[in-house]
């Protein structure tokens, strides 16, 4: 192993009486995220350099989905990210299904758009919850949560679970058929987002603008120098979305714009969020208005797995996930199981370079305002 | 979107009038080519000045009955919209590429740094390969093929003389 072990056995720098230059523990255990710590070199107030801690959430998800049929890693995609676990599904089926060749009935896929970006909008509702906490605003913290869990209603009412869908969007489709009354309830939780939404604008500049602008700002060269992807590299006037660009399911047919901004700081990066909310509210209206008839999955009933064969070859899929792009990179020699998964997800870019790049220079009171307006959830980074 | 037909081919055809590829189109936006280890950095940057700006991804396949890693380096394009695939083998039993920090800096440096970590493989050039997500780690890398979890950590934990562990052990 290397020598460079920076972060663990490292003893912490003691501060001398004459100097102002100590070592700062951001985490690993704190407000937000939490499970994932950054270290950080400081100057009285003012921080000279940041290194991230990452691997406390790390359960070698690559290595287990080379011992399971893809059926049982479609459920253990749902924990690639806590926050958005359809999301997970929906790439993860992705590229079983490329290699497959089996063909997705519409129906189904109309069902992974609508359960996808019902995901967005509810990691949105949760990122904005976490960002009023970091900034000390406790009251958008309650109601974005308790708007999020309309959000869960639905989900429960379709996938069976709040959470975790364990596996709702799996590979040949969906696992199970809207039940009767879907269009009615996801109507309402839109009449509902929509209020939560107004309540956000007018709570906007109380604490956002002041805490959050001019905060942390990313320049275009760097952001694209360090990886960013998805709402952090829009914020930074980069007008790019995997959904547009590489388009999956039925993206290509819907209408729905890219919102950009040009300053690239924390605050840049709030407004993309909210108007990325109205953005798949529309999608979802236009998915619910085109919603055909037929079958949701391919083959429909499910064959033992044990004469279930993934064809040999190898695909990289990407989509569009509420943080960022996240892409699954997967080898089959012929077998049941996959022979190789790699996982990229956005924040692995996002909590590493990017963060330890943008904290630099700033105040330790900056910390939250720049670490929560990457939206980042250190299970999709450590895997 | 409508996108112009054929742009897959035409990068394919430019890319192997520079270097000695293999190449395929799998579908629409997705193009895969194969290299030696020798022309990895020398292609990389043709590719890179040919707008593939954003590294996706890094990853490695290990295979143990060839003797080698495969590495595969995932690069979108945000102008032609494509994604090009650059795969390479290099000798298992001394892993050693070149690093593609120089081209891709810091986004480069984060996936190599994880691979190190994960497989063992050497990346020259890379300073900073310092271990990840495995803290105090003293066994092999783990992702490679030939590294089984269950009889490693039998034979670092299973207590023999306590019965109690028996029953999950035996």
């Amino acid at each position: 192993m290397s020598e460079k072990r920076l972060i663990g056995n490292e003893q912490i720098t003691p501060i001398t009486e004459e100097g102002t230059e100590y070592d700062f523990y951001f985490g690993p255990a704190h407000s937000g995220s939490g499970n994932f710590g950054v270290k950080l070199k400081v100057d009285g107030e003012k921080i000279i350099s940041a290194r991230a801690d990452p691997g406390y959430l790390h359960r070698g998800f690559e290595k287990l989905m080379e011992y399971r049929i893809p059926m049982q890693n479609a459920v253990i995609s749902d924990r690639l990210c806590v926050l958005e676990p359809l999301n997970w599904n929906l790439v993860h089926a992705e590229a079983v299904d490329e290699l497959t060749g089996v063909e997705i009935p519409e129906r189904a896929r109309y069902i992974r758009v609508l359960m996808a970006e019902l995901s967005r909008l509810q990691s949105h509702l949760i990122w904005y919850g976490v960002m009023s906490l970091a900034l000390g605003f406790d009251t958008g913290f309650k109601i974005a949560f308790g708007y999020r869990d309309y959000v869960l209603d639905i989900f429960e009412f379709i996938t069976g679970g709040r959470v975790y869908p364990a596996g709702y969007i799996c590979p040949g489709g969906v696992r199970r058929d809207l039940p009767v009354g879907y269009q009615e309830k996801i109507m309402n939780l839109l009449r509902q987002t929509e209020e939560m939404m107004q309540k956000i604008k007018d709570f906007d500049n109380v604490v956002f603008a002041r805490r959050a602008k001019g905060v942390g700002i990313l320049k275009l060269e760097d952001a694209l120098r360090l990886g960013a992807t998805g709402p952090v590299l829009r914020a930074c006037g980069m007008k790019t979305d995997v959904r547009k660009d590489d388009p999956y399911e039925i993206y290509d047919e819907l209408d729905f714009d890219i919102p950009t901004e040009k300053e690239g700081d924390a605050y840049a990066r709030c407004l993309i969020r909210d108007r990325e909310m109205e953005e798949s509210i529309k999608i979802i209206k236009q998915v619910l208005e085109r919603m055909p008839a037929g079958k949701v999955r391919q083959p429909e009933k499910i064959t033992p797995p044990k004469r279930v064969k993934i064809p040999e070859g190898e695909v990289y899929v990407r989509n569009e996930i509420a943080r960022g792009e996240a892409g699954i990179y997967m080898r089959s020699v012929g077998e049941r199981e996959p022979y190789r998964v790699k996982v990229r997800g956005p924040d692995f870019l996002h909590m590493i370079p990017v963060l330890e790049h943008l904290l630099k220079g700033y105040q330790i009171a900056d910390v939250p305002a720049i670490y929560w307006s990457l939206n980042i959830c250190p299970a999709d980074m450590d895997r | 979107m409508t996108e112009t037909p054929g742009k897959e081919d035409k990068l394919i055809e430019k890319i192997s009038s520079k270097f000695k590829i293999e190449g395929k189109v799998q579908r629409e936006r997705r193009i895969w080519v194969a290299t030696d280890k020798e022309s990895l950095i020398a292609l990389c940057n043709f590719a890179k000045g040919l707008g593939f700006e954003h590294l996706s991804a890094i990853s490695v396949t290990d295979w143990p009955e060839e003797g080698t890693f495969e590495l595969t380096y995932h690069l979108w394009s945000y102008l032609e919209k494509i994604l090009l695939t650059i795969k390479t083998k290099i000798d298992r039993a001394n892993p050693v590429i070149d690093s593609v920090v120089p081209i891709w800096n810091e986004s480069a440096q984060i996936h190599e740094r994880e691979l190190h970590e994960l497989f063992g493989v050497e990346f020259k050039g890379n300073e900073d390969l310092a271990p990840l997500f495995l803290e105090d780690w003293g066994g092999p890398p783990p992702f490679r093929k030939d590294f089984n979890w269950r009889d490693y950590v039998r034979e670092r934990e299973y207590d023999k003389a306590n019965e109690r562990e028996k029953a999950y052990w035996e």
